[in-house]
């Protein structure tokens, strides 16, 4: 009896690894998003400046995220983004899903929406719309 | 009797005093005002976003209150404490200088935009660096990918140099230069190689540099070693230029960055002032005096919520300044104890509708205008998306000669002094300010502010504090929390074209493989030594650079020597 129960799928935190990759430093956006997804409740980690996407790899898995939230405004986005979601892909980790967020020009969504990104956020999304989306989306009970 | 009493803000008899202005002021609030209000929403909540309370009426009486004294804290323009301008004149002899922030892809194109800027008029050119050469990366470095001429110019080489400034003489412009925050030795020697390359004698044009690498670890992110030998090899581009070029300024400590990025305008002025201090501490520790270092000093003060509160933060700031370097200091000459001011003007920008930007800029730029700022900036409509485009850089300058020359902005000096909401805000605006600075006296000073994690704090809570306004609307924010449109960024973006890192690769592989190598390897080895013995990095730097050593490999030297930046994962 008791063995079963505790095999019934258990409800854990929403866990979120927020990234900066390449050389932006404007991070402000980034830690607004990471308080705000923290007061809603999820379980949130910040890798800090400079990243690059093996580090961003290497963290995600290491913290078993559900998410990577990617801040990007320096136009590196193109070229960044759609290698990051092959190498979580290459490294086992196609569980892990990709959030962008920063300043993305409408002709780049479609193309980065089908390199693998789940939805990007412009500058100006409010929280609570990025916290809905993502309690919606999140596949674990 | 008919006798005619002047009227405006001094113009009380002395049996009006001010205390009775204080009590009619009450009843006023209580009798006229109160039942108007009552019974109405606010329309906001109206408080500053530096947290200071608008009242809906300024009267003698508050001036009284903040003990107000026409002499000791205005005096006049270009006389002790400054408050009311750095300058005699101010914008009546000599306008604020018109000046123009570019850069993007390589030096070729950019060139070309360079002198569309100056045909539209540009008095002062600030190159934008792309990232890469602003962490000391050359351009085929690996963690260059993807960046190379994207939010600015790729500089690697003097060649680069040469070709960005190719028909743009050093003194053909007021001012040029650039932020180089991190690299400030460096960006220092390319300018000052330029001249000799154009035949150009130092003191026949004025180099600025932003050079502020402190504020890089709170707020912009081009930090590549620890602080504190970032701020020695800041504060070496200051004595180099005692030396050498007195006429240059190459520091600008900077409010920017850290009040966008939330600290507020009264703490990120703190702040900066707490940087600078840091600075001048290290000069004067090298022996040098307050009069010789604090004239090539400038800040870059900033505000872009509250119109006014910017009007008073310019105000508060020279004064605070033109103090701290009297008294602080023991500051002898005039020179020394004035605060030159470099602005960039924003507003709130907004993704959506873009050209609802310009207005916002153009009334965030005449609040520096009126506060007295020298040199201004203004950002094009688009920057909140991408590099100006041609257009949108055009406008940004024609807007500054608009509000230079029309309207009469500019025919009265300090055309606010006096106001009674003016110079209440700007004596609370100076006790925020103030107060913050003994904060973070007491936490240790500049570098305490860092590693402590203060300046971050405040940074972070203060961005909260604005995403939570804007949501429960009680900052309004037309298009984003007031008749709301979805955030747009159009596909007209300027972009820089795709070819330019290719073009870049090539130069640079070009003078790596030409330039005299043997004269590269020794320079380079005298920069290694140099930075060893804790020398001023400038002359070796300027050594390598003529050799055309490349910003990389100089950095290179440097990140072997102190290691590099942690970068914070805090939030």
């Amino acid at each position: 009896m008791l063995a079963s129960s505790s095999e019934l799928p258990r409800r854990r935190k929403i866990r979120i690894l927020i990234a900066k990759i390449g050389l932006d430093g404007h991070d402000v956006g980034a830690r607004v998003v990471a308080r705000g997804l923290l007061d809603a409740g999820m379980e949130v980690i910040y890798t800090g400046l400079r990243r690059t996407n093996e580090d961003v790899v290497r963290a995600a898995i290491e913290e078993d995220v559900d998410w990577v939230g990617i801040s990007i405004l320096s136009g590196a986005h193109r070229v960044l983004l759609p290698k990051l979601r092959a190498l979580l892909d290459e490294s086992g980790a196609s569980d892990i899903r990709i959030l962008a967020g920063g300043v993305i020009p409408q002709e780049d969504i479609p193309e980065l929406q089908a390199t693998g990104v789940a939805k990007i956020f412009l500058s100006g999304t409010p929280i609570a719309e990025i916290v809905e989306y993502i309690v919606k989306e999140t596949k674990h009970a | 009797m008919n006798i005619v009493k002047p009227s405006g803000a001094f113009a009380a008899t002395p049996s009006e005093t001010a205390s009775d202005v204080a009590s009619e002021s009450a009843r006023w609030k209580q009798e006229t005002f109160g039942p108007a209000a009552a019974g109405k929403k606010e329309r906001k909540k109206f408080v500053t976003d530096t947290g200071i309370p608008v009242e809906p009426l300024y009267t003698p009486a508050h001036l009284e209150q903040n003990n107000f004294d026409y002499l000791r804290d205005l005096g006049f323009p270009g006389e002790y404490p400054f408050t009311r301008g750095e300058r005699p004149g101010m914008n009546r002899t000599d306008p604020f200088v018109i000046s123009a922030y570019s850069g993007f892809g390589e030096a070729e194109v950019c060139n070309r935009r360079f002198r569309k800027l100056i045909e539209f008029g540009t008095e002062q050119i600030l190159v934008a660096l792309d990232l890469p050469t602003q962490c000391g990366y050359d351009s085929d470095h690996e963690m260059a990918t993807a960046e190379v001429g994207n939010v600015g110019v790729a500089i690697d080489t003097l060649a680069d140099m040469e070709i960005l400034f190719d028909g743009i003489p050093a003194d053909s412009l007021k001012r040029i230069g650039t932020l180089g925050n991190s690299i400030g030795p460096i960006v220092l020697a390319l300018y000052a190689a330029l001249g000799e390359k154009q035949g150009i004698a130092w003191d026949r044009y004025t180099v600025n540099l932003q050079n502020d690498p402190l504020k890089e670890y709170i707020a912009r992110g081009t930090q590549i070693l620890p602080p504190e030998p970032a701020a020695k090899l800041a504060s070496d581009a200051v004595a180099w230029c005692v030396e050498h070029a007195p006429n240059w300024s190459p520091m600008t400590v900077c409010v920017n960055h850290i009040n966008a990025g939330g600290a507020g305008s009264s703490m990120g002025t703190a702040i900066a002032l707490a940087n600078a201090r840091h600075y001048i501490d290290l000069l004067l520790a090298r022996g040098y005096s307050i009069d010789q270092v604090a004239p090539l000093l400038h800040m870059f003060p900033d505000e872009r919520h509250d119109f006014f509160v910017s009007i008073a933060n310019l105000r508060a700031l020279r004064r605070i300044w033109a103090r701290m370097m009297k008294e602080h200091y023991g500051a002898t000459k005039p020179e020394a104890m004035t605060c030159h001011t470099t602005v960039y003007g924003h507003g709130q920008e907004a993704l959506a509708e873009p050209l609802n930007n310009i207005p916002r800029t153009a009334f965030g730029t005449l609040a520096y205008v009126l506060g007295g700022a020298s040199y201004v900036y203004l950002a094009g409509y688009d920057e909140a998306v991408s590099t100006p485009n041609e257009n949108s850089a055009r406008v940004a300058l024609r807007t500054l000669q608009i509000l230079a020359n029309e309207h009469g902005f500019t025919d009265t000096i300090d055309p606010l002094g006096g106001s009674y909401y003016v110079e209440t805000l700007t004596a609370q605006v100076e006790r925020q300010i103030l107060d913050g600075m003994a904060q973070i006296e007491q936490i240790g000073g500049a570098l305490a502010a860092i590693s402590t994690g203060f300046a971050r704090r405040v940074m972070t809570e203060g961005a909260v504090r604005r995403q939570r306004a804007i949501d429960s609307g009680d900052r309004p924010w037309v298009t984003v929390n007031k008749w709301p449109q979805k955030p747009d960024v159009p596909n007209t973006a300027f972009r820089g074209d795709d070819k330019a890192e290719e073009r870049q690769l090539a130069r640079l592989a070009q003078v790596k493989s030409t330039r005299d190598q043997k004269r590269v390897k020794a320079t380079l080895a005298e920069v290694e030594r140099a930075t060893a013995e804790d020398r001023n990095a400038v002359p070796s730097v300027l050594e390598a650079v003529r050799a055309y050593a490349s910003v990389g490999e100089i950095v290179e030297i440097w990140r072997r020597r102190f290691g590099a930046f942690v970068p914070s994962t805090d939030f």
